[in-house]
This record gives structure tokens, C-alpha cells and sequence, in this order.
């Protein structure tokens, strides 16, 4: 047994350990600390609103693009005669969160947030309404 | 033909193409906006543009350009895709780019175009269009700030529609589409326009916003209200119709739809649809399974026997008569009928004894090739206005000479040159005969049809039919009469159309006879665009009769039926979709048979006034939820599949037969197709058809005609003194009482009117809208009145489709109705 071949690497990666002793821990205290989340993230989606009422004017876009079939939209018609969407909803079980909604977007309607935290206590409450969606002021 | 090449290929082309059609003749694509196969050539979009050599390379539009011998034609050069691009850039300068709430993308020629020449941006700079949107019509909406002014709509309206509504208003920058003064739009609302507009400027309202064209799912289908047959598309979403889809290339009309059959499918969605079986327990209807509904059914089958009665609406499949005729007879009742017992007569009797076979020995594409047509009843085109597009079109683009004999003027008779000969109702079978007279007296007619059997008997009959006697009672000139004859005797080629239905009860077996005798006589029967096509009312009218759905053998009709379950010898009656209490004459008698026959039980779609006097109602499913055949009018023979599933538990007619036909102990087939195998085989005609054999066309099935002559029964109308006669007939948007549920018919036409003469009208002093009562020896009802101009004094008509208020509350099946108005 060569005592080198055995001991060095040892001490070589009990080196690391040791320098990790002194720097600034990597592991984040969830959910006491809470992550800094990137610009680009790809969270949960949010309705873009303008003059007070959502941008989206139920084009299916989106429902057409989505390769997870999870958007739901139902057209209507308001009093003056405008599209909009009277049904927008997102199946958040189903969603991949590819984020091509808001790329087929033609409108800026959709957005996606930094918000990750989608843990639900039933199946339905996974599916997100219009009113869910609107961003929030 | 001629030779020519385009892109380096040699083709040839016939020699009245255009340079477009000989391209798209020979699978060369050519883009363009403006033009459409049924209508003329315009050259309004310049999309077309092509280069031919021998005009020194100039871009010329290929859509109005006739070829000639030895073009040669280069349709893409990079000239000519720039100058495409900029006619693109110029119609987008305008156009607004509303892409996103515009219905029509996906489907909008403008849209693909730009997409295909890769115009992303514009050179140009203009403001777009603040044009007033239309959005009052319930079916059409017209938004002129898209509009490319390729002029289809205007044309189509123009050239086949015959009606003209909408045209190009205002000059220069500012032209649009528009209505005279700019008015509201108020047409047929067949919505041929929306059909055939490129972009979105004129847009189906019930299908606004409803669901993107490449979400539908398009199946090709048979309209399921008249007999003309036409083909449709339905666009299909979620289980579903949404909408009509505009397929140029479909059937014999070239996708081309009436307001029915284009904004009348909402019934097969619609809310109202029964879904479960009733049963009436304790005075109400309660639902009930299947089992339990059938089983009760079967039951009182089995105990009535021989005295229990079917009616049904010729709106069912052919498989599903048939298997309905089977139950009755496994039953050991044959008393069976459909339409009134009196609708199918003019076949089932008068040209069954004209002809030899209950068939019109002529065909719609006949009208178009035809050099005369003489229509009875300007209704014809109320009743079939397909067949009245088509009567339309060769009158305009034939020259065909139209001859109208009718009762009141109508849309037909504002055709160029159309000569409507109105005369008194009741009086059509006389002035046929008095024809038929003047045809044999002057020698007019083909020598070979005093060989034909009957022949001296009817020149006997004919005796009191002279031009000048028949005149004093029809309130046509003699010398009319004698033109007419002479007319429709020297025209090579003559064709005569006469719609019939329920509505109809002048339009007999005798009518038939008389018109069959007509064209015998002038030996107008057996050539291309000759003969006489009897129009029946429902999609499948021709295919009841040809099922043998009606009385026979010594079976009972419709009357005959209604009576005995009066009189108590019928003790059950099954209704499959007919709504007696409406569309029968006599509401009162029927509404006592229907009360007083011990058993009624009813399969239908909806809630109507007859299912709800049953005793169990079965929930059926429409055209759009089952398979199986309809024979058109003219014997085209079509196959329908289904388009959406089966609305909640209801079943089809051809299921229900089934199992009863099982619990009575029959077989029962399992499917359609076996079903029709058996149709084919049994039917004379239908030979060697099968739902293959039919594919998306369908087919013809033969008619045998041996001609012979038949004396027609007239029995002249006795006219009332200070009364006025009463026409009930079918309304355009309306066919039979089905089109009460869908929402576009009903949008154009809601309720029951009585339509009278402005003469009439001002002499009772009636303004539009007056509710007014009318009175017949029957009884009285209030309708409102609508003063027009086609009426001729002293006749009113009123449609029968209405279960508000059903005419047949003072019509009692008579050809003309005496009646007072009163307000």
C-alpha cells in the first residue's frame, strides 16, 4: 500500500470542505430565507391589466400554441362589442411552463412571474381563474 | 381546347377559360382576393397579376384575360411577386391589422397572402378607415373598415342571389360596400356574402367570437330542412355546431345555402333539446330510463296491434322509414303516413300514375339547361331557394325564358323578363289543362303523344278547358293562356317546376297529373333540361316516398289516422318528429284526435306542442348526431355521418325502431349500413348503391318513366262573396316547424303573419303591425298584418310554420281558405 496514493486525495478533498468552512453558505434556509428569482423565470402566469381591465382580447393564441392543452379561453362579446376573454384559465397541473403563451401573445397579455410557490391542497384548485391571474397592483 | 404554357409547362385549356382557370385547371396556383368559381369575372384585387410573352412582358390580371392559342404565361417571376407584394402593402394600408379579434383569421385570404409573401412591414403611410360598424343585424355584420373591395358580396348578391342589398357606394378613396342610402341591411340573409368575403368585413354575428376557424373540426353533412339537398359543412367544436363552413367546391350549388340551411343549425345545440325519456305519470311528464320508456312502448304495441298508427316526419333517415315501416307491420298494423298524408300525393299518386314510378323524372342540374321554365307558384323559391339561386342564374347567365303562374307575385317574378301570370287561387289545375288544350288544339304539341295510352279520354276531359272558359274563372286573359302554350310548346326545351308540402293543398295528385300531361303533350319529357320537377318540402320527402312510408294497402293515411284515433279505433299512434298540432290542417281536430287516441307516444327533438300531449316522449338526436341516407328531391341519394356525439341520452330513430322491433320479437339491424344494403336491394333505383358507392357527391337513383296519360281531378273553388281568400304557404326562412329552433330564422322571422294587398289594406284601413283577427268557418285567430306589395286584391296569405300561432286554427286543408279580417 503506498501510504501517498492513499492520504493525498483524502487531505486533498478535506481541503475544500475546510475552505467551504469559510465561506458564505450555499444552501438557502427555505422557506425563512426566500430565493432571488430571475428576471426570466418562468413562473406562475399573470394577466397584464390596462385601463383597468385585462389586455387579453381572447385571440386562442395561446390555447393554440400551448403544447400542454392547459389554457382555456372563452370569448366574449361587451357592450361595445369588444373581444374579451370571459373564461381565461390555466391548468396549472398540466402547464410545463414553456412560456409560449406569452411569446404568441400579440397583445403583451400574459406575462409569467417569479411566483413558484403552487402548492394546493385539491386538483381543482390548481386550475387558475381569470380573477386568479390578474396581476396583482 | 387550346395549347398554352404556363411556367414552362405545356397545358391545355378550353377555350372560354380565363388564364386563372386554365392555371388552377392544371394545378398552377394563382393568388388572388376578388374572384370566386360561380361568379364573373371582375379583376378588382390585381393579386393575380401574370406576365404573358406575346404582350411584351406587361403584367396582365390572369382572373379576366381569355387564353389563347400558344400563350405563353409565366405566373411567378420576381417582377411579378414585387408587384404582388405591393398590391399586399396597398390593401394593408388600409386594412386594419385586428388579426387577434377578427374572426375570420386563420380563414382570411388577405391574412394568408400577407403570411405568403412575407409582408411584414409598409412602405406607406395612410390612416385607416373610421367606418360606422354594423353590429345591429342578428346575422350579418358588416365592418367596412376591412373591406379590400374585391365586390364578391355585391356580386353574389347580384348575380346569383338576384337580390341586390348590398353594392359599391360613394366614389374614389371613399367607395365602400354598402346598402342603398346606407341603410340597415335587410335582405334574405342567406349570407352567400359572408360566405365568399376574403377578409373580414361581413362576418356571421351567431358565430362571433365563438371559436377560431382552425379549432373547428369541418364535417361535411346534408342540410336537414328542404329537398333540395344541399350539401354543408359544419364546423364542429367541443361537441358542438358552431357554424356553417363555405366549401366552393361542395355539391351541386357550390356550397351556395339559404338562410336555413346556412343560420338555422342551432337546433342541434340548442338548449330546448329533450335529453331524457317521459313519461306522463299522474298528469306530468316525469323522467324515465330506456328500459322502462321502451318497455311501456312495446307493451301497448303488443296490445294494440292492428289498431295502432304511426306517423312520421319525412325528416327521418330512409334507414330509420324503413325500420319504422317494419315495426308497424311486425306490430300488424299498416297504417303508416308521413306529411299530412296529402304532401307526398302529388308523387305517391299523381305522377305515380302519370309516370309509373313516385318520382320527378327531372333534376335540379335540368334548370340550368333547360331554354324555358314555367314554375308554379313563385314559392318555388320560398320553398327551395337553392333551386331558386340556380332558376336565378339561368335566367341571368342563360337566357332561360321564365314563366311564372302563380297566385301572387313574388321574388321570381322580378327577374329579367320573367312573365308571372297571376291568377285567382285554386285555379292552377284549370289553367294547366286549359294549356293542355290549346296545345292539342292548335297542333303545338309532339305528334308521338297521341299514340300514348290515355290520350283520347284526356282530349275528351280537356272539352271544357278552352283558353276562353278557364279565363272567366282564373282571372287570366284567354289570350294569356294561348301565349303561354304556345311558349312553353315551342321552346326546345321546357321545364316545369312545382314545389309541394303541407302548406300546399292545391298542389295535388291532380296538379301533378295536369303539369305530367302538359309535358307529355308538348313532348318535353325524357331530354336534358326537360321534363317536370316536383319540389318536395323536407330533406328527405322524396326518400319517404321512395321507403313507401305512406298509406297503401289498404292502410290508412294521415287523415284517416287522426280520425280513428278520434273515434277511438286507433288506440295508439306513434309519432316520430311530426307536430300535427301545428303543421296538419284543423288545429281543433287534431288537438281532439291527439287528446282522445288512448296512447301517444312521440319521438322528438324538442318539446313541441304535440309531445306535449303524450303519453311518453322519446328524446331523439338530430341530422348532425346519427348516420344514414336522405334522398333529395331529385333522387339524389346522400349519406350523412355524424358530426357530434349523441346530446345527452338521446338516442336515434334508428335505435329506438331497434329495440322495439326487438322486444316485439323482430331482428333488428345493427347498423345503418346493413340497413341500407337492404334499401338498395329492395328499392327500385337504388340498385347497387352503398355508402361507398354514394361518397361525398352522392348519387342519382334512376327514374323508369313509362308515360301515360292521366284525367286530372279538378274541382273548381267556389269563391265567397266579400271574403277574402286565404294562400297558406312556406315563408323563406322557414321550413317546415323546425326552423322555430334554430336562432337564425327566427332572428328574420319570429311569428305568424298575414301578408295582404296595399288595396286591401287601405280599403279596411289595416296599417303594418295591426294585430288583426282573422275568421274562417273554422275559427279565428289574431295575427299581424303585413301589407305588400305582391298580393293581388282580395288574397291574403299566411305561412304555417308557427306554433305561437299555427294558421291551422282557420285553415282546414283547403286549397283557399275564405276568411275575414277584422282588427
Amino acid at each position: 500500500m503506498n501510504p501517498i496514493k492513499t492520504f493525498v486525495p483524502i487531505i486533498q478533498g478535506l481541503k475544500i470542505t475546510l475552505g467551504h468552512l469559510f465561506k458564505k453558505p450555499v444552501t438557502l434556509q427555505y422557506p425563512d430565507e426566500r430565493p432571488k428569482v430571475a428576471a426570466r423565470y418562468r413562473g406562475l402566469h399573470a394577466l397584464n391589466v390596462s385601463h383597468n381591465k385585462a389586455k387579453c382580447v381572447a385571440c386562442y393564441l395561446c390555447p393554440t400554441v400551448c403544447p400542454a392543452k392547459c389554457i382555456t379561453v372563452e370569448a366574449g362579446e361587451d357592450a361595445n362589442h369588444d373581444k374579451y376573454a370571459a373564461v381565461y384559465e390555466i391548468d396549472m397541473l398540466r402547464c410545463i411552463f414553456c412560456g409560449y403563451c406569452v411569446e404568441a401573445c400579440p397583445v403583451d397579455a400574459i406575462r409569467m412571474t417569479g411566483e413558484f410557490e403552487l402548492a394546493n391542497y385539491s386538483r381543482k384548485d390548481f386550475v387558475y381563474s381569470k380573477e386568479r391571474l390578474l396581476e396583482k397592483k | 381546347m387550346v395549347n398554352l404554357t404556363i411556367d414552362d409547362k405545356q397545358v391545355t385549356a378550353p377555350k372560354t377559360a380565363t388564364i386563372y382557370d386554365a392555371a388552377k385547371l392544371n394545378g398552377i396556383k394563382i393568388p388572388i382576393l376578388c374572384h370566386d368559381k360561380k361568379l364573373k369575372p371582375f379583376g378588382a384585387c390585381r393579386m393575380c397579376l401574370v406576365e404573358v410573352e406575346q404582350m411584351k412582358g406587361r403584367q396582365i390580371p390572369a382572373c379576366t384575360t381569355p387564353v389563347t392559342e400558344g400563350m405563353i404565361i409565366r405566373t411567378s417571376t420576381p417582377d411579378i411577386v414585387k408587384a404582388r407584394k405591393m398590391v399586399l402593402e396597398l390593401l394593408l394600408l388600409n386594412h386594419p391589422i385586428d388579426c387577434p379579434v377578427c374572426d375570420k383569421a386563420g380563414d382570411c385570404d388577405l391574412q394568408n397572402l400577407t403570411y405568403e409573401y412575407k409582408v411584414d412591414a409598409n412602405r406607406f403611410t395612410d390612416e385607416k378607415f373610421h367606418l360606422e360598424i354594423d353590429y345591429t343585424n342578428p346575422l350579418i355584420e358588416r365592418d367596412m373598415n376591412r373591406c379590400v373591395l374585391c365586390g364578391k358580396c355585391a356580386r353574389i348578391c347580384d348575380e346569383i342571389v338576384s337580390f341586390g342589398a348590398l353594392t359599391f357606394i360613394d366614389r374614389g378613396i371613399e367607395t365602400k360596400i354598402g346598402c342603398e342610402f346606407e341603410e340597415a341591411l335587410n335582405c334574405e340573409f342567406c349570407g352567400s356574402c359572408v360566405s365568399v368575403c376574403p377578409v373580414g368585413s361581413l362576418l356571421a354575428r351567431p358565430f362571433k367570437f365563438k371559436a377560431r376557424f382552425w379549432s373547428l373540426t369541418k364535417q361535411k353533412s346534408v342540410c336537414g330542412y328542404c329537398g333540395t339537398g344541399c350539401n354543408l359543412t359544419l364546423g364542429v367544436k367541443d361537441n358542438k355546431v358552431l357554424t356553417t363552413i363555405y366549401d366552393e367546391n361542395q355539391g351541386f350549388h357550390n356550397g351556395q345555402l339559404c338562410v336555413r340551411g346556412r343560420f338555422g343549425y342551432q337546433f342541434i345545440n340548442s338548449d330546448k333539446r329533450l335529453t331524457k325519456p317521459l313519461i306522463r305519470k299522474n298528469q306530468n311528464l316525469v323522467e324515465v330510463g330506456w328500459d322502462e320508456a321502451l318497455e311501456v312502448v312495446a307493451g301497448r304495441l303488443r296490445d294494440s296491434g292492428a289498431a295502432s298508427a304511426a306517423l312520421a316526419t319525412a325528416r327521418l333517415t330512409n334507414e330509420e322509414l324503413l325500420l319504422f315501416k317494419q315495426l308497424m307491420e311486425s306490430v300488424g298494423s299498416n297504417n303508416y303516413d308521413h306529411s299530412a298524408g296529402y304532401a307526398h300525393a302529388a308523387l305517391t299518386e299523381g305522377f305515380a300514375g302519370s309516370f309509373g314510378i313516385s318520382a320527378s323524372p327531372s333534376t335540379i342540374l335540368d334548370i340550368q339547361k333547360s331554354d324555358l321554365l314555367l314554375v308554379i307558384k313563385t314559392d318555388a323559391y320560398e320553398t327551395h331557394p337553392v333551386v331558386g339561386f340556380e332558376i336565378n342564374m339561368a335566367v341571368k347567365n342563360k337566357g332561360v325564358q321564365l314563366k311564372i303562374l302563380s297566385d301572387k307575385t313574388g321574388k321570381l317574378s322580378k327577374l329579367p323578363d320573367a312573365k308571372t301570370l297571376v291568377h285567382t287561387p285554386g285555379s292552377e289545375i284549370a289553367i294547366i289543362n286549359s294549356l293542355a288544350k290549346v296545345i292539342i288544339d292548335n297542333k303545338l304539341g309532339d305528334a308521338s303523344a297521341v299514340s300514348l295510352p290515355g290520350y283520347a279520354d284526356l282530349e275528351k276531359s280537356l272539352a271544357d278547358f278552352t283558353p276562353e272558359a278557364v279565363s272567366a274563372q282564373c282571372g287570366l286573359s284567354a289570350d294569356d293562356i294561348k301565349l303561354l302554350a304556345s311558349d312553353y310548346a315551342k321552346a326546345e326545351k321546357a321545364l316545369i317546376l312545382f314545389p309541394v308540402g303541407q302548406a300546399y293543398p292545391g298542389h295535388t295528385a291532380a296538379l301533378a297529373n295536369a303539369v305530367a300531361n302538359l309535358a307529355l303533350l308538348a313532348g318535353k319529357l325524357g331530354k336534358e333540361g326537360s321534363g317536370v320537377l316536383c319540389l318536395s318540402e323536407k330533406n328527405n320527402s322524396q326518400g319517404a316516398v321512395d321507403m313507401g312510408f305512406h298509406a297503401a294497402g289498404g292502410g290508412l293515411n294521415a287523415g284517416q289516422i287522426l280520425d280513428g284515433c278520434a273515434t277511438g279505433s286507433i288506440k295508439t299512434l306513434l309519432i316520430a318528429g311530426e307536430n300535427p298540432l301545428v303543421s296538419y290542417p284543423d288545429h281543433a281536430k287534431v288537438k281532439a284526435a291527439l287528446d282522445k287516441v288512448e296512447f301517444l307516444v312521440v319521438s322528438e327533438m324538442f318539446m313541441t306542442e304535440t309531445a306535449a300531449m303524450a303519453d311518453v316522449v322519446l328524446p331523439v338526436c338530430s341530422f348532425a348526431e346519427k348516420e344514414g341516407t336522405f334522398t333529395a328531391t331529385d333522387r339524389r341519394v346522400q349519406h350523412i355521418k355524424p358530426a357530434i356525439k349523441k346530446i345527452g341520452q338521446s338516442r336515434s330513430d334508428f335505435e329506438i325502431f331497434g329495440s322495439l322491433i326487438a322486444k316485439m320479437g323482430g331482428v333488428s339491424s345493427a347498423a345503418p349500413a346493413v340497413v341500407f344494403a337492404e334499401i338498395a336491394a329492395s328499392t327500385p333505383g337504388y340498385e347497387s348503391m352503398s355508402y361507398v358507392s354514394l361518397g361525398d357527391e352522392g348519387l342519382f337513383a334512376s327514374v323508369d318513366v313509362k308515360p301515360v296519360f292521366v284525367v286530372p281531378q279538378t274541382s273548381a273553388a267556389k269563391a265567397e262573396s266579400g271574403k277574402l281568400a286565404l294562400v297558406t304557404g312556406s315563408v323563406l326562412y322557414h321550413n317546415g316547424t323546425l326552423s322555430q329552433y334554430g336562432e337564425g330564422p327566427m332572428h328574420v322571422c319570429p311569428e305568424g303573419y298575414v301578408e295582404l294587398s296595399r288595396a286591401d289594406a287601405a280599403a279596411m284601413k289595416f296599417v303594418e303591425n295591426d294585430l288583426l283577427t282573422i275568421s274562417s268557418a273554422n275559427g279565428s285567430m289574431k295575427l299581424k298584418a303585413r301589407i305588400t306589395p305582391r298580393m293581388p286584391q282580395g288574397v291574403v296569405f299566411a305561412p304555417y310554420h308557427f306554433g305561437a300561432n299555427p294558421v291551422n286554427q282557420v285553415w282546414n286543408g283547403a286549397p283557399v281558405t275564405w276568411v275575414t279580417l277584422a282588427k
